[in-house]
């Protein structure tokens, strides 16, 4: 932990007004720190409800916060003014959604080459990295489909190098494979960490799911329930590469979750 | 590395030959169904006489007359045109309004009771105005077509930029997308659809414009026809400018029809059908 933190989030808060009345406010997150080195696969969990999705939009900067502050390379980020959001941070943050939110009326190809469009960072270059990323996670032959046309998990795919193809330094995932079957959530765990292993970004990964917040991380925070606090942290000893069909039988895993689920409530 | 190994499941491919079947199967309902209205035309003919209801046989030798000695096509011709200009004219400006007004709610709320006011006056009721501002000659058709079409295009058009899923916006921007990525790569092509219902429904408004508005007062085109016809007492007359105008609807809705499958070729079989039922 000598490295200077890539991302830092400081006693971050967040509160919606209430229905019923004005002053009794809901906090969602409550003085929320925590920090991320540079090439980390940190996963949060925490119960649903607990504000994981609240505190990724407010990272990516499409969500303003209503205290405290989010560091990246120790320079902060104005989050707290709704107006001033830089959301993704100039494309150093990605951030793959819990929906896939692909554009329909794009092709599959044109949907993950869309952020380097935008970007005007299409090039032979990066043309063959996105055929690349294509190939990697079996789109081949569907690049002309659209949304519509593909499975779910081939959306889930697309999504996903949609945010690789750009090359954000840190990558923030949003329960990406909550509404997969297991089957096919597990062959996509192993496409992401074999993709990560690659390239080794810095990776937040929010789920709700102990098993594979253990299967994917170097680590795991767990969040207690609203206003959301760091209610745990635990290291994942488990060498990579991992057998995420295995991970189960490993001798850590089973103290590991039993830990983590003591904490989940 | 093995896993590379996907079995993902097939995109919906439906079987083109069905589809086939179906399509004919259809047609071939249709042919029954266009029997089926003549004959009760021929027997509402035989039943009232040739002098109130022209026998389907005599309108068509007559519509086929005209073809060929080009009266028929001369007022069709001007019918058309009115349509088409003043369906251009009106359409453009109620597409491009809603995306110019996108970032003023005030302004688009300022303007509300009005546009609900312009879409709900009875347009036709505008063509004598608009006969003594613009003449008997095309303007006034153009005029009346085009702000028929234009109440009906913008509405759709603003139900289209207010559809907005702002989950997409918010991938964009993350991605990199400015204020302009956004308009032209989000909030357009999924007003697209919206805007070809409105045109969908504002087209056979615009070619009804057009003969509404000569028959109140013209010297050529398919409504002068009929409104002439019926003057003569001569009933087959009449129905062959309706047929005449028929034939432009089902031209221009085959347009319509085209345009939508190149630029909507995205959307779920199901989704269009269901869209152009609607």
């Amino acid at each position: 932990m000598s490295a200077q933190p890539l991302l830092e989030v400081r006693d971050l808060s967040k509160r919606f007004a209430s229905r019923e009345s004005r002053d009794a406010s809901l906090w969602v997150i409550k003085d929320l720190s925590f920090s991320v080195r540079d090439g980390e696969f940190l996963t949060i969990i925490g119960p649903s409800g607990s504000g994981k999705t609240t505190l990724l939009n407010m990272i990516a900067q499409i969500d303003a916060a209503s205290g405290g502050e989010v560091r990246f390379k120790s320079e902060s980020a104005p989050i707290n003014d709704p107006k001033s959001l830089n959301p993704g941070l100039s494309c150093r943050i990605g951030y793959v959604t819990q929906e896939d939110n692909l554009l329909p009326w794009r092709t599959t190809l044109q949907n993950v080459l869309f952020p380097l469009t935008v970007q005007g960072r299409l090039n032979d270059e990066t043309r063959a990295r996105a055929a690349e990323l294509i190939r990697h996670v079996g789109l081949a032959g569907f690049e002309n489909h659209y949304p519509h046309e593909l499975s779910g998990g081939m959306r889930k795919r697309a999504s996903l190098i949609r945010t690789l193809v750009y090359d954000p330094p840190v990558i923030l995932m949003d329960e990406p494979f909550g509404a997969l079957d297991a089957q096919t959530r597990a062959v996509l765990q192993e496409d992401l960490l074999r993709l990560w292993e690659m390239g080794r970004k810095t990776i937040v990964f929010v789920t709700h799911d102990i098993g594979e917040a253990i299967a994917l991380g170097d680590r795991t925070l767990v969040l207690s329930r609203a206003p959301a606090k760091v209610a745990g942290e635990h290291q994942i000893t488990i060498p990579r590469p991992r057998d995420i069909r295995g991970i189960m039988s490993h001798p850590d895993f089973g103290p590991l979750y039993q830990r983590i689920r003591a904490q989940v409530q | 590395m093995a896993s590379l190994e996907h079995s993902p499941a097939s995109p919906p491919a439906a079987s083109d030959s069905g589809r086939l079947l179906d399509r004919l199967r259809s047609r071939s309902d249709q042919v029954i169904v266009l029997v089926l209205l003549f004959a009760i035309w021929q027997a509402l003919s035989l039943w009232l006489g040739e002098y109130w209801v022209g026998s389907p046989w005599l309108v068509v030798t007559r519509f086929y007359a005209g073809l060929v000695d080009g009266s028929v096509l001369y007022h069709a011709y001007y019918t058309f045109a009115e349509a088409v200009i003043g369906f251009v004219l009106g359409a453009i400006p109620a597409v491009l309004l809603p995306f110019a007004l996108r970032r003023l709610p005030i302004v688009t709320a300022v303007l509300d009771p009005f546009m609900v006011g312009g879409y709900g006056a009875p347009k036709l009721a505008l063509a004598p105005l608009f006969i003594l501002w613009f003449g008997i000659g095309i303007e006034s058709k153009i005029a009346l077509v085009a702000i028929t079409v234009f109440f009906i295009v913008y509405f759709s058009a603003l139900a289209g930029v207010r559809a907005l899923d702002t989950r997409l916006v918010q991938m964009a921007q993350v991605a990199g997308a400015n204020e302009r990525d956004v308009a032209r790569h989000i909030i357009f092509p999924g007003a697209v659809p919206y805007v070809f219902t409105g045109l969908r429904i504002a087209m056979p408004y615009s070619i009804g414009g057009a003969v509404v508005a000569e028959i109140i007062s013209a010297n050529r085109g398919l409504g002068y026809l009929v409104q002439l016809s019926a003057m003569n007492f001569d009933t087959t007359g009449v129905f062959v400018a309706l047929i005449a105008v028929t034939l432009i609807v089902f031209i221009c809705n085959g347009a319509v029809d085209f345009a939508e499958r190149r630029l909507l070729r995205w959307r779920p079989a199901s989704d269009a059908k269901l869209q152009a039922s609607v």
